[in-house]
């Protein structure tokens, strides 16, 4: 039966990925809720959604201002046709400050939850989450709720206090929490047009501004690509599938480690004629007391790049201290077959991408 | 291999000492008073418009021949970082004449004029920027172990800041100053147990933040090479004398290296700041003066520098320490 898939964030880099993918796969309508402030910023982002998404689109889609700081945020979308929502409107940033991922992460996901219960027809509220949300826990982390055994940043904390609310209405609620990796590209070419930690830290190393590497060496780190990603997301929205936490990533077998990704990341970079001349050294491994000196001497090298830089990275960083390994099982029974990048082969293909375009700066072909 | 020994440690700084915030108010900073003070620099020296680079040298010279520990030099190995400093002459008769030797007016000829040591030669030093002393006694150890007939060889350093500069480099607060340095065959405070450098210059015209960002790497990689090369663990090390640079950073390298960070002495950080290649001359006679370099005792000085250098040397205390310290 063709229903009504709700998307929040639907502008954004996973947002309109979903909804391209929701319609190629499937045939519900589609609500593209995003944040506009006004009636001119709506019409700019349905006119960018139209151009991404296809003239074959403008049949099935609505898009709708929806601002989840209100509480009326999805007035406009009539409760009884929904019978599916994603939840993809986040602040994704490492150092987004805590007021800020209250009211858009934690307050706006009970907002939407609020309104999913409206939505008598509704069949599954998906919310897009973080591996992350487990805190700072360390060792095995299975795809059950978490309880707060505190947080390395103030994102992750908001995601797990967001994925509270919805996992208290689960009782009523269809809802799946769909815990995200850290995704390095948009596919397996290794073509980058969203930049965050993982990136930013090579950027320092590359441009010869870090050479001391945060972290345990053997701390896997789940990357993955948007395109995996979405794959699964859409996948694990299908009602047939059993509604419940789910992580998104690849298996703890096929996930690399720290020291792995920084060994092919520079086996990458000491190809390149530039760096090989200006003959930087890998970094070495450093405790977290130093790489605390590290942040504090950082703070005082205002407005240069280090500073900048390290300050979108340190409050990842800290993660990179509690290894731990993200089981997936419940994905891979949802999903038989499934297969996720293989991470080196990502990382190899990432890193050359970054270099050939300096990490954005050089124009690359529109995604 | 001749054993080869160093002592005589002296220096001495630009006249006018100056608080950071003095020197910030003057727009003479990149950084902020603040930021600089956090980072443990107070006061730096600054040369009256009047004093030169020579001036200083000079006066280093002086002190040496003053107490009786100049002596016969064979050569003398005059060591810059800046090369504009590599030349004692008026800019104005340049600009003048257009006559060139007026930018060969070499100060280690001066110096061996001034102070009569004629039978030394004189040899320049000036692409190795604040390494640039403790290359000066690597390269006298290397004369004296092929020059059969030479038995001392005076190290001079000598930098000031021109007129107008900011006294800040890679987030360094700077004092105009010189040192020098007697380096002999004869049983001396200190037997030089190595010398090394890496020297990258893929970096030479790396910015402040490149600068930094490569310290940590490289100067672990100078340290673990130096040891090496000595045989030596970094346990066996019972001081290490740095540059002075943000105190976090030896802080974090200690760590790295594995030497405790008591060991580490650059007490004369707030008051000095960074007096360009003289650092580790300035903390080495701090630290002889307390009192607690024992004869065995092994000493590295440490030094990073633009070109980009990196230097190390490590020192052994003889009997003869106790003397120097007096």
């Amino acid at each position: 039966m063709r229903g009504t898939t709700v998307i929040t964030g639907a502008d954004g880099y996973l947002g309109r990925r979903l909804a391209a993918a929701l319609l190629t796969d499937g045939d519900d309508d589609l609500v593209l809720a995003v944040r506009a402030a006004d009636g001119a910023e709506l019409a700019a982002k349905q006119q960018r959604l139209d151009q991404l998404l296809g003239p074959q689109a403008r049949d099935r889609t609505r898009v709708v201002a929806a601002d989840l700081s209100r509480d009326d945020a999805l007035a406009d979308v009539d409760p009884r046709a929904v019978t599916r929502i994603v939840h993809a409107a986040a602040v994704t940033r490492f150092n987004v400050e805590r007021d800020l991922a209250r009211r858009v992460n934690v307050n706006g996901t009970a907002r939407l939850r609020a309104f999913a219960t409206r939505c008598e027809n509704l069949q599954r509220l998906a919310m897009l989450s973080t591996l992350y949300a487990a805190g700072r826990r360390h060792g095995d982390v299975l795809e059950e709720r978490f309880d707060d055994v505190g947080f390395v940043n103030h994102y992750e904390w908001s995601k797990w206090a967001a994925e509270e609310e919805v996992l208290d209405a689960a009782g009523d609620l269809p809802v799946s929490v769909l815990r995200l990796p850290t995704l390095i590209a948009d596919d397996d070419s290794g073509q980058v047009t969203q930049y965050n930690a993982f990136h930013n830290t090579l950027k320092l190393f590359y441009y010869g501004l870090l050479s001391l590497l945060p972290g345990d060496g053997t701390t896997p780190l789940s990357l993955a690509t948007a395109a995996f990603t979405t794959s699964a997301v859409t996948r694990l929205l299908d009602p047939a599938i059993a509604s419940g936490i789910y992580h998104i990533c690849p298996d703890p077998a096929d996930t690399a480690t720290l020291e792995e990704l920084i060994d092919i990341s520079f086996t990458v970079f000491e190809r390149d004629p530039g760096f090989q001349r200006r003959g930087l050294m890998r970094p070495l491994p450093c405790d977290q007391d130093s790489f605390e000196d590290l942040l504090s001497a950082a703070d005082l090298l205002r407005g240069g790049p280090i500073n900048q830089s390290l300050s979108s990275v340190s409050p990842f960083a800290h993660q990179l201290y509690l290894p731990k390994t993200f089981r997936n099982d419940a994905l891979r029974a949802a999903w038989p077959g499934y297969a996720a990048p293989d991470p080196i082969a990502l990382a190899e293909t990432t890193c050359i991408r970054l270099i050939e375009t300096k990490w954005g700066r050089r124009t690359q072909e529109t995604p | 291999m001749t054993d080869v020994f160093v002592d005589s440690f002296v220096y001495s700084l630009g006249e006018r000492k100056i608080h950071v915030n003095e020197t910030a108010a003057a727009g003479r900073l990149i950084s902020s008073a603040r930021d600089l003070e956090s980072a443990g620099f107070r006061w730096h020296h600054v040369c009256e418009p009047t004093t030169s680079a020579y001036d200083l040298a000079k006066e280093v010279t002086g002190q040496l021949a003053e107490s009786g520990r100049l002596g016969d030099v064979d050569a003398i190995v005059y060591a810059t970082c800046l090369p504009l400093n590599g030349n004692a002459g008026d800019p104005a008769q340049w600009e003048r004449t257009k006559d060139v030797k007026y930018l060969m007016d070499f100060p280690a000829s001066r110096l061996q004029a001034d102070f009569g040591l004629h039978k030394a030669v004189v040899i320049g030093l000036n692409q190795q920027a604040c390494t640039a002393m403790l290359g000066s006694v690597r390269l006298a150890h290397a004369l004296l172990q092929v020059e059969a007939d030479w038995n001392r060889v005076l190290c001079v350093t000598a930098d000031r800041f021109p007129e107008g500069a900011k006294y800040e480099q890679a987030y360094n607060l700077i004092s105009d100053g010189a040192a020098a340095c007697v380096v002999s065959r004869q049983q001396a405070a200190f037997r030089l147990v190595t010398a090394h450098q890496i020297t990258n210059g893929g970096l030479g015209q790396a910015g402040d933040d490149e600068t930094v960002g490569s310290y940590f790497a490289y100067t672990h990689r100078l340290v673990r090479e130096t040891l090496e090369r000595a045989g030596l663990a970094a346990a066996d090390l019972d001081w290490v004398v740095t540059q002075n640079t943000n105190d976090k950073a030896w802080q974090i390298l200690a760590r790295l290296l594995g030497v405790g960070f008591e060991k580490v002495f650059f007490s004369s950080m707030p008051d000095v700041g960074h007096v360009i290649s003289a650092d580790n001359v300035v903390n080495l006679a701090e630290l002889l003066a307390t009192g607690r370099v024992r004869p065995g005792q092994r000493i590295a000085l440490i030094m990073a520098g633009f070109g980009l250098n990196w230097q190390c040397l490590i020192l052994e205390a003889t009997e003869a320490v106790a003397a120097a310290r007096d």
